[in-house]
């Protein structure tokens, strides 16, 4: 098919062989995909139970020492969401609290993969957030006309965010700590100001494309860095997930869709340089 | 629209505008290993591939060769399933010559996929036909990039393909004989699917079982890689299953005619499995 040459006819007639098939991998995603993840999960917690010792990472200190850098802009979400999607996490509105929290964010008494687990649930809640509140935008009619494929990737890409926040949140609490409800503040701000300049669906697209890079990337990073067995596990079964919506999404925008630079070019090794 | 998504960029620490600075990741993690003699080839993906099929002319000559894949049915690749076994190295030695031995059987794969008209011709998809040539390129790299990792452990560079994936290579290329360029298409593409989760699973896996830091980054830098050539896979193959390959294009305009199903079909899970992975040892060097 030539790129330059638009003979897109549409889709006639077979979608409901695609939707049977989304319906069986579903199926399929709950009757094994859920169970493994749960499984994982639940092997993670108990690794991290035995471990003798926490690792201490020396890769950024961003795990512990980021809420200091962004207190001054740690207002968060303050864009409505649909209920319907706010699945993972109760995404907080500004208050002094979540300030606070977020000026403190990881949370204190959280070091090594537990404080890991906290930053990435705070990217999964971060994600969650824009999803659910593209989603929302887009029902409002407020970004033009939404391709079905696009909205199908955006509910689906929210509930495997979703899964994501509820697999590191269950790590945290088993280990007897609050679950990690708020956005990643060091992202949130910026997010919401992209979020508000937002009119059409590739805008959408592309401030997702940017949030599952970073997401991705992070936990690349982190596969390296993570002690326990368990948890480089968990880490590892989620990255991939990420780079495919991150393939979909530069599909949807007309690019190569695989990994590649801001030019364009492609890679064969993921980079780690958008990691928080 | 005035989004900017590069603002976001702003807190972050280094420029994503190379090639070179993206590569650095894991040409990093590899230094600290070994003297990498092909790094120059890792920036240029002809030069790459070359290197890479200097280690297996011998291997896939007949291969190259067939003009189609069905001539190559059980000839090419099964002659080296004598040579692989179970080695006697470290552990991840062998994790690693596995790894190389399943990108040497992808990289056979897709080029033996590009001498078929319907994948590798100007009549074939633009996007199928980019991205079986990217992907085999990539593939050389991955394979170059365990090699190296396996030499500085101090062992041997795995230049074969996996034992055992080598007979469902075989199997499939011997049904595409005869096949009209739609079934060729699908059949290859399945084909490919298997292979690619097969890889994906497989370094999923090993990022928990290799010992060294290193050696985990290197997986980890390209399972996502190998998840996403599955992404695409899942898509064009239910394009193709619905008989809409004038979908599988990057011309603008095409997302707005996608059928909802294909915003979802390349993700199906939202944890990556691993009960298709290889065994650590299975490619391992006798």
């Amino acid at each position: 098919m030539n790129k330059n040459k638009n003979k897109n006819t549409g889709f006639n007639g077979t979608e409901s062989e695609l939707v049977a098939m989304t319906r069986d991998l579903d199926e399929l995603h709950h009757d094994v995909g859920m169970p493994a993840m749960w499984e994982g999960v639940s092997s993670m917690i108990d690794n991290l139970r035995d471990a003798p010792a926490v690792r201490s990472t020396n890769r950024r200190t961003f795990l512990m020492g980021v809420g200091g850098a962004v207190a001054g802009s740690a207002a968060l979400l303050s864009v409505g969401l649909n209920p319907l999607h706010a699945g993972a996490a109760t995404i907080q509105k500004p208050s002094p609290k979540s300030v606070l929290r977020s000026a403190a964010f990881p949370p204190a008494g959280l070091k090594g993969d537990l404080a890991v687990a906290a930053v990435a649930a705070s990217l999964e809640n971060l994600a969650v957030y824009a999803y659910s509140a593209g989603l929302s935008a887009a029902t409002a009619g407020k970004l033009g006309t939404v391709p079905p494929a696009v909205a199908t990737f955006a509910t689906t890409a929210l509930a495997q965010h979703t899964q994501h926040a509820q697999a590191w949140n269950a790590v945290l609490a088993a280990n007897g700590k609050a679950k990690v409800t708020e956005v990643n503040p060091t992202l949130a701000p910026t997010v919401n100001a992209d979020f508000a300049k937002v009119t059409n669906v590739t805008g959408l697209a592309n401030l997702a494309l940017t949030l599952e890079t970073i997401a991705a990337e992070t936990y690349q990073a982190e596969t390296a860095m993570l002690s326990s067995a368990a948890a480089i596990g968990l880490s590892s079964s989620i990255q991939p997930v990420e780079m495919q919506h991150i393939a979909i999404l530069y599909y949807v925008l007309g690019e190569y869709p695989g990994a590649q630079t801001t030019g364009g070019a492609t890679l064969a090794f993921s980079p780690i340089n958008q990691a928080v | 629209m005035n989004v900017d998504p590069r603002a976001l960029n702003e807190l972050l620490e280094e420029s994503q505008d190379l090639q070179a600075d993206a590569l650095r990741p894991t040409r990093d993690a590899l230094d600290e290993l070994v003297d990498v003699n092909c790094s120059g080839a890792e920036t240029d993906a002809h030069e790459n591939l070359a290197f890479h099929e200097g280690h297996r002319r011998g291997v896939f000559t007949s291969l190259a060769s067939a003009p189609l894949l069905a001539a190559a049915g059980g000839l090419t690749l099964v002659g080296a399933l004598a040579s692989s076994a179970a080695a006697a190295s470290s552990q991840d030695i062998q994790i690693l010559q596995t790894a190389a031995s399943i990108e040497n059987l992808a990289v056979a794969t897709y080029k033996t996929a590009l001498t078929l008209p319907y994948i590798g011709s100007s009549s074939a998809n633009a996007v199928v036909n980019k991205f079986a040539r990217v992907t085999m390129n990539q593939h050389a790299q991955h394979a170059d990039a365990f090699n190296a990792a396996a030499r500085a452990l101090g062992g041997k560079i795995q230049t074969k393909p996996d034992p055992a994936f080598v007979p469902v290579v075989n199997k499939a290329v011997a049904s595409l004989s005869g096949a009209s360029a739609a079934q060729g298409t699908l059949g290859v593409v399945g084909l490919a699917l298997e292979l690619e989760n097969i890889a994906a699973e497989t370094y999923v896996k090993d990022t928990v079982l290799v010992r060294s830091s290193t050696n985990k980054a290197l997986f980890a830098s390209i399972m996502g890689v190998e998840a996403q050539h599955v992404a695409v896979l899942l898509a064009v193959q239910a394009l193709l299953n619905a008989g809409a390959p004038q979908l599988i294009s990057l011309a603008p305009g095409t997302a707005a005619s996608l059928p909802a199903a294909a915003g979802s079909v390349g993700f199906p899970n939202a944890f990556y499995k691993t009960n298709s992975a290889a065994p650590a040892t299975q490619g391992a060097v006798k």
